[in-house]
């Protein structure tokens, strides 16, 4: 049960020189239009969260239009008012902070864990990996949507409780499929020959294991980005997201469901600005994977 | 949760001594008249649909405190008496009450040849199992019973509720828990009987599903004759949009939990339905823990009453549906003061009286005093899509005087206790404040009571609070409580926002729904008389 | 073969009783007391005897390792308890007449998204770079995009309000399926198009595909033979998760369109400190995970001969 019915002939295992690799990659990277214009819409979003208080036509909490409770886009107001009678526009760009602190801090914490908890796990194997495994196994079990609610119970809903709840608990999904992958990397020639040639673990295991992994956790994280975009609107849905008056995507969104059928504008423009987002992420993603994977021919 | 029974105190107008010797209309003749209506409209058959917005976790006189189980147990079990949709206290298994002049001793006349849905015989024997079973401390409605000693068996259809001492409220809320056949709720005990209950109601609940829907059968042995509907339905349907959607469809006749003010606004011009609005006895507020040193001055919290623009709340959030509150009872309550300072919106006055209690505004907006931020949170229930924009918007005016009002979210059970023990520092709902069944603000405002959720002690409140308990006519205790609400507005313990009106939407396809209503939660115990068009 | 099953199940086992012990305590550590919800809404008052009388009724006043240990032992002989909110009812009640609604919309709503989801990844790995690949990504994108309980209400609009075609909430009829299995189809349909056209691509120019091609094998041939097969593989780990996502990824649904499921009794349960439900489905759940796990390694192991299982 060891060999796979059509085991290469030895494949080469990646030797290029690391300043050409990188070059080449960046290269195939930039010949992708999606994946450019990926990049372009998320270099937007983050002008657009850095500059935020030059941006914004008006503040996203304290301006109030007395009356304007509802009303839809106009030239002034291109994205109308929100319940409260405050500029939408002005909300949705202070949103973008959150939107991209929460989507990508969460997404970098919880890589971190998973690629280090399913690396070590899958490469060493034995009691490493059952322990490793156990712990992922409860987590996993474990309802998230549970474990939110009691520390945001406890602690008190912010940022930094979203941040690290998410970023601490959906980290078991990488850590699964980093350690599968490993596992199969693991009985590969080249890793074997690495290994009978006396390198140390570490070594291995940072480079031919990871960047072997690393195209599914670029696939999964540029996912998770938006996921977890979705899971603060979820949160606030729950009344677990980011205190108010905070303008938060998921927020302005959720709020806004309760008048869907009188001020509908409400949840369209969040909805379409977390839309765009994971769009461009993924395009990002899919980008990054193409380039990176040695192995991709482009054009197929 | 209820959010406060829309009930009020009609019958306050009147002197104790006719109170006393209130002997109200037999249930008959009412229902005769509004049945002969609907059958005279040819209608008979069919499902009636409500649709309310939490489970109904159970459907015993346990249970009855929640407005949408209220609905749905009201329509199987029947209480003595009740206090109808226009406020008054009518007759249902009692024929007439008999109330002592010293306050001690209440009669009910029972109606003859009712029967429950076992067939059995309803006798004064159930009243007395009923009262004294639901009176013991493991109950919820216990406490409806304060003061009560024993239930007398007077004859076969005589119940007589002999008092300890005197509880003004008994008769309204006591006399509003249903009664169970005893000797069907002795052998299954409480829990059974709340998952299958039988009561002489115009329903037998044929399906009970608690998370998704309740259905009712008719009951055709009715004492009050047979409903003209074959079944009632409540449908759980938590999200208020999708309620508005399904009484457009016409999947649901009618809504026990409102929908957004926005959307009843369009039903107003409908004419396929009817929008009935009636005004509810408790305002919404902000109780603030005064034991905090920020909040301990009241000079600081007249400043924050002072500091916000109720009226926009009311227009804003509401569409306009309330009133800016004065007092902590509502101006319909015949115990009102009008006479009390009054809080107009003015952030000059605001700022000036901050400065004079000693806080200076800092250097990120926020007052601050020996170090200390003039800061506090204030917790809403999660989920609360009504309430939260009114804290939201209490934030920004706060915020404009320099007063901090941060904003969490957590379950009821933990604002409960939080308030309860005084670890909370705000909230903001409208169940305590404003009583529904007597003015005395005894578990609210006395220092040692039960829902004193703001830390109140003020010693001429406690003297005031004991003092009316002792008095008996309601003209001496006027000007008892028209004092209580002074100090009210004047040490401002929770900043009060408004009274809002109720708000709910019936379908015109339901039909035989009463010309004038003044209390809107009782419109669904009269599920009997409604037939579907 | 044997030794290797007994010592997972005994794994998955430990892990069931880490996480009840877990989520014991987890549920300790909220804020507040269901007491108080017990007893209604301040509007009228409350004793303290009353409380105290409520307390013992339930054993909440026991220290807390007995509490749990008498959880435990019940839940042992399959006794769930009762819950403190819901009239006393049997908590394995509660629980036995969610799990169908739930598993039914996952059931329904994970064939409808395998059914689209595979042959768009596939389509969309081998037609790289052209415009079904680009369609599918974007589609892919918006499944994931679009908060579901915002597409859950707009198809509502649309469907129940505006055509009349479909009830607007509730399982009355098999119509009140369609659209929370559409919305909830929608996003695992995005997640496994995405994850099939990872993997196919990853296969395509792998050796034994060149191998294959090189014997002569026709292009179809390849595709399905070796390609889809191994492709099946992330995309079997992807499922096995998805399931561990259940829980919360119902519980939009359900309260949006209004259907009686245990993600809606979870967080309602969760809410109301309704403890004995919260442990009880927790632990049902946890089960249920461990097992799809285990299932999922075996598919793994059948699915990529690579993996020993030893």
């Amino acid at each position: 049960m060891t060999l796979p019915p059509n085991d290469p002939i030895l494949a080469a295992p990646p030797t290029d020189a690391a300043p050409a690799r990188a070059n080449k990659t960046l290269r195939r990277f930039l010949a992708n239009r999606m994946a450019v214009a990926g990049t372009v819409v998320v270099l937007l979003l983050v002008v657009l969260a850095v500059f935020a208080p030059w941006i914004a036509p008006h503040h996203p909490n304290d301006d109030i239009f007395r009356g304007m409770r509802g009303v839809g886009p106009s030239l002034e107001h291109p994205m109308g008012f929100d319940h409260l009678s405050r500029d939408l526009l002005s909300r949705v760009i202070y949103g973008t902070r959150i939107a991209l602190t929460v989507g990508l801090l969460s997404t970098l914490i919880s890589v971190l864990i998973g690629v280090v908890i399913g690396a070590v796990a899958g490469y060493f194997g034995g009691w490493i990996d059952e322990v490793l495994s156990l712990i992922t196994d409860a987590l996993m079990a474990f309802p998230l949507i549970a474990l939110l609610i009691v520390l945001a119970a406890v602690i008190g809903p912010s940022l930094t409780t979203t941040v690290l709840v998410i970023g601490g608990t959906v980290w078991a999904r990488y850590a699964r499929v980093v350690r599968a992958e490993v596992m199969s990397l693991r009985e590969r020639d080249y890793v074997t020959a690495a290994r009978a040639l006396g390198a140390f673990d570490g070594r291995i295991i940072w480079r031919h294991v990871v960047p072997n992994v690393l195209t599914s956790v670029i696939v999964l994280a540029s996912l998770q980005v938006g996921s977890i975009i979705i899971l603060e609107s979820a949160l606030s849905f729950l009344g677990l997201g980011v205190r108010p008056p905070t303008a938060t995507w998921g927020g302005i969104l959720s709020d806004g469901r309760a008048f869907i059928l009188r001020y509908p504008h409400i949840a369209v423009f969040p909805g379409l600005m977390i839309v765009i987002t994971v769009l461009a992420f993924n395009f990002i993603g899919d980008g990054l994977r193409d380039a990176l994977d040695p192995h991709q021919k482009a054009g197929r | 949760m209820s959010d406060g029974k829309r009930t009020n105190l009609i019958d306050r107008t009147i002197s104790r001594r006719q109170f006393l010797k209130y002997s109200v209309y037999s249930a008959a003749g009412v229902y005769v008249g509004v049945n002969g209506l609907a059958w005279a409209q040819g209608a008979s058959g069919g499902e009636i649909v409500w649709m309310g917005h939490q489970e109904v976790a159970g459907l015993g006189p346990n249970d009855i405190g929640a407005d949408v189980h209220a609905a749905v147990i009201f329509n199987v079990l029947n209480p003595l008496v009740h206090v109808n949709h226009v406020t008054e206290t009518e007759m249902v298994l009692a024929r007439e009450v008999e109330v002592a002049a010293d306050g001690l001793t209440y009669t009910f006349h029972l109606h003859q040849d009712v029967r429950f849905h076992d067939g059995s015989e309803f006798t004064a024997d159930d009243v007395k199992y009923t009262y004294e079973f639901y009176a013991q401390p493991g109950n919820t409605v216990a406490s409806r019973f304060i003061g009560m000693r024993e239930v007398e068996v007077v004859d076969r259809y005589t119940a007589r509720v002999h008092m300890d001492s005197v509880n003004a409220a008994f008769l309204r809320v006591a006399g509003e828990v249903p009664i169970v056949p005893a000797a069907y709720h002795a052998s299954v005990g409480d829990d059974g009987f709340r998952t299958a209950p039988i009561g002489t109601g115009a329903f037998t609940v044929a399906s009970w599903r608690p998370a998704e829907s309740t259905v009712l059968a008719a009951f055709p042995g009715h004492f009050r004759g047979a409903p003209l509907v074959d079944t009632l339905r409540l449908d759980v349907v938590p999200e208020p949009s999708v309620r508005t959607i399904a009484l457009l469809t016409g999947d649901a006749d009618g809504t026990v939990w409102p929908l957004s003010t926005e959307d009843n606004i369009d039903f107003m011009d409908d004419p396929d339905f009817r929008v009935v609005a009636t005004n509810w006895n408790s305002p919404r507020h902000i109780p603030l823990n005064t034991r905090l040193p920020q909040l301990s001055d009241k000079r600081v919290r007249q400043a924050m009453m002072f500091a916000l623009d109720r009226q926009r709340i009311v227009d804003d959030l509401e569409s306009g549906f309330g009133t800016v509150a004065t007092s902590h009872l509502a101006p319909h309550n015949p115990f009102y003061n009008p006479n009390v300072p009054l809080y107009p919106y003015d952030p000059e006055r605001a700022k000036s009286l901050l400065d004079e209690a000693g806080w200076t505004v800092g250097s990120d907006g926020i007052r601050v005093k020996d170090g200390m931020r003039l800061s506090f949170t204030c917790t809403t229930i999660s989920g609360d899509q009504t309430r939260r924009p009114m804290a939201e918007l209490a934030q920004i005016f706060l915020r404009e005087v320099g007063v901090e009002m941060q904003l969490a979210e957590a379950p009821v059970a933990s604002i409960l206790e939080g308030l309860r023990q005084g670890t909370l520092e705000a909230s903001l709902f409208n169940w305590t404040m404003g009583s529904t069944t007597d003015p005395s603000p005894t578990s609210t405002l006395l220092s040692n009571g039960g829902d004193n959720f703001t830390g109140f002690a003020n010693e001429e409140m406690d003297r005031l609070i004991q003092e009316g308990l002792n008095v008996v006519d309601p003209a001496a205790r006027m000007p008892i409580y028209a004092r209580t609400q002074e100090l009210f507005a004047e040490e401002v313990p929770a900043l009060l926002l408004h009274f809002n009106q109720g708000v709910l939407v019936f379908s015109n396809r339901m039909k035989g729904l009463p010309e004038v209503i003044t209390s809107s939660t009782p419109l669904f115990y009269r599920g009997n008389e409604y037939s579907k068009g | 073969m044997p030794s290797y099953l007994t010592f997972r199940i005994l794994k998955g086992l430990f892990v069931v009783v880490l996480i009840s012990v877990l989520t014991f305590i987890v549920m300790r550590l909220m804020p507040g007391d269901p007491v108080y919800l017990l007893l209604g809404d301040g509007q009228i008052p409350i004793t303290d005897e009353q409380i105290a009388a409520i307390r013992a009724k339930w054993g909440l006043d026991r220290p807390l390792p007995e509490q749990y240990l008498v959880w435990a032992a019940n839940l042992l002989r399959g006794d769930f308890g009762e819950s403190l909110i819901r009239a006393g009812v049997p908590v394995r009640d509660m629980i036995f007449e969610a799990i169908p609604v739930t598993a039914l919309l996952n059931v329904y709503a994970l064939g409808l998204a395998i059914l689209v989801a595979l042959p768009m990844g596939i389509a969309a790995a081998v037609r790289r770079n052209t415009w079904v690949d680009y369609t599918t990504n974007i589609v892919s994108a918006l499944g994931i995009a679009t908060p579901n309980f915002w597409l859950a209400l707009m198809l509502i609009v649309v469907f129940a309000l505006q055509l009349r075609w479909l009830p607007p909430f509730g399982l009355r009829s098999w119509q009140g399926f369609i659209l929370p299995v559409v919305v909830m189809a929608t996003e695992e349909m995005a997640v496994l198009m995405r994850i099939t056209r990872g993997a196919v691509l990853e296969l395509l120019p792998q050796d034994f595909v060149r191998t294959a091609r090189s014997k002569g094998l026709s292009e179809r041939r390849v595709l399905y033979r070796h390609v889809v097969a191994n492709a099946l593989l992330p995309v079997v780990t992807v499922i096995g998760f998805r399931v561990a996502f259940i829980l919360s990824g119902t519980i939009i649904v359900e309260t949006v369109f209004a259907l009686p499921g245990i993600g809606r009794l979870f967080v309602d349960s969760v809410l109301r400190l309704d403890y004995q439900v919260v442990q009880s489905l927790v632990v049902v759940f946890a089960v249920l995970v461990v097992f799809v796990n285990l299932i999922t390694d075996f598919l793994y192991a059948l699915v990529d001969p690579r993996i020993r299982i030893s």
